[in-house]
């Protein structure tokens, strides 16, 4: 049921980003800031290497406890956040460097700030420069990851989604408030890892459990390897093609 | 109560609650009391802003989508179609301005609240990919509340594909220019909406990322009387300039003539 899943990814014990980048990255080198507005602590940025490859990664934050929450805002990425990742995914264009982002969030900050500082053109960049970045680009999502703000940091080559992780246009409770329905609203609209691999969005669902970070490193390993054989138009093609494709795969 | 005229229906301003006849609203749907507006059909947009029969609409082949089985969606479809006599919310055509041909599209927040759903995007990346084609500019109205959640992902993957086929666009040198009325939200704001080349808000429009309800509820903000409205965006630097509603096909004439090329 989507209930249990929310239960389960929303948990304080639910693996998070910080675990992942320190089992799957070396020599990993933070970045701040976005050079305006100030650091958002909702998103670590920077340069690691994977098995021997520089990649940038950019990897949202959610925290465990109470005061940890607090401190990353729950993982709702702020205007500063999506400026400093735009300036990381500019930096990954220009060394050609892999993009890999690690997703735990309900969905972008909701807040006067942000709104004031440029929220909607922050995202909008993002999309569209995760959209044309010529080098491989690769979304993990680890929790749940919804609406535009979660989408900007998947506009990419290779979605992997952990087997109860869920992405969806807004959070579960939002979209069922809106759609009335008795049953599991999973069932019309795609949200879960099994369900979105169905409809071609999703490349690789990633079994849980104990085993859970070697799953997702051979995941990465495996999708990436693949990535590194295009050349820069074919990676751009590729990401367009894949989208459209899941776009016309249900209409007659 | 002589003084008043005799014929039209009386209504009540959404914005004053003042009673204004019919006749008094005027083409431009300006309400006489607090000069707000009330929000346009697309046909009522295109009247106002494009050359007296100008506007020829692109052709769709109407698909439907098996994927999108959710109860009741196809039943609220069907009543939005018969009320506004639109086939979705958004109309898209060829059009001249002054005599300046371009590319227009207009977004209706009569058809379920303007909503960016498969079909309106497909008609968006459509109408970038013929602006392309045709090297024509391209102009947007936009009135739209967001995603919409009735078709799920599949509303979503239309922010990252519209700004794909605008990339293709970019390519011929022409000008695109987006104008935000009321309201312009979530999912459209964050996507095509604020990425053209200008963007232009109609006076009064209420445009943002979140909702207010969402922002009170997830943030202690204390908001503004005039938070996410075009004068509020103005004034923080997100907007090229707030047009009053009356001035805005004169303004577009101007922006037109300015971009042309040789």
């Amino acid at each position: 049921m989507l209930s249990d899943q929310l239960k389960q990814i929303r948990s304080q014990n639910r693996i998070s980003s910080r675990t992942v980048l320190n089992y799957l990255f070396h020599d990993f080198v933070a970045i701040h800031g976005d050079r305006v507005l100030g650091d958002d602590a909702a998103l670590t940025g920077g340069v690691a290497l994977f098995n021997d490859q520089p990649v940038t990664v950019l990897a949202v934050n959610r925290g465990h406890n109470a005061v940890q929450r607090q401190h990353f805002n729950g993982g709702m990425v702020s205007v500063s956040g999506y400026c400093k990742a735009l300036r990381l995914i500019k930096a990954a264009q220009r060394f050609n460097r892999p993009v890999i982002s690690l997703i735990d969030m309900p969905g972008a900050d909701a807040s006067a700030y942000s709104e004031h500082h440029g929220q909607s053109q922050a995202i909008a960049e993002m999309l569209a420069e995760m959209g044309e970045l010529s080098s491989p680009n690769m979304a993990i999502f680890l929790g749940e990851g919804h609406s535009g703000g979660a989408l900007a940091f998947a506009n990419t080559n290779r979605i992997i989604m952990l087997e109860n992780a869920l992405f969806s246009v807004a959070s579960p409770e939002a979209v069922a408030a809106i759609v009335n329905t008795d049953t599991d609203i999973n069932e019309y609209l795609p949200m879960t890892a099994t369900a979105l691999k169905r409809i071609g969005l999703v490349d690789d669902v990633v079994r849980e459990g104990p085993k859970v970070l070697e799953n997702i490193e051979r995941a990465v390993a495996k999708q990436l390897s693949a990535l590194n054989q295009l050349n820069e138009q074919e990676l751009i093609n590729q990401r367009q093609k894949k989208y459209l494709k899941v776009l016309e795969a249900g209409r007659e | 109560m002589s003084q008043q005229p005799t014929r039209g229906t009386w209504t009540k301003c959404p914005h004053c609650g003042g009673h204004v006849n019919q006749l008094e609203w005027g083409e431009y749907c300006q309400c006489p009391h607090c000069h707000q507006y009330l929000r346009l059909t697309a046909q009522q947009r295109l009247k106002i802003t494009v050359d007296t029969n100008s506007f020829v609409p692109l052709e769709f082949q109407r698909k439907t989508n098996s994927q999108l089985q959710v109860p009741g969606y196809a039943e609220k479809l069907t009543e939005n179609q018969q009320r506004t006599k639109l086939k979705e919310a958004v109309l898209a055509g060829q059009a001249t301005i002054n005599g300046v041909s371009l590319m227009i599209g207009v977004m209706d927040s009569h058809f379920m609240m303007g909503t960016l759903n498969t079909e309106v995007g497909r008609v968006i990346r459509v109408l970038y990919t013929t602006a392309k084609q045709r090297k024509l500019p391209l102009i947007m109205f936009i009135a739209s509340g967001g995603a919409r959640m009735q078709e799920g992902i599949f509303s979503l993957l239309q922010m990252n594909t519209i700004l794909m086929a605008k990339r293709e666009f970019d390519a011929t040198k022409q000008v695109s220019i987006s104008v935000l009325t009321d309201p312009t939200m979530g999912g459209v704001s964050a996507s095509f909406a604020f990425k053209n080349d200008l963007v232009i808000a109609e006076k009064n429009a209420q445009i943002g990322f979140a909702g207010q309800r969402v922002i009170k509820a997830t943030s202690a903000d204390k908001l503004p009387a005039n938070f996410q409205t075009a004068e509020d965006l103005l004034q923080h630097g997100l907007v090229d300039d707030v047009v009053a509603r009356e001035h805005l096909r004169g303004y577009l004439a101007t922006l037109l003539k300015l971009h042309q090329r040789g």
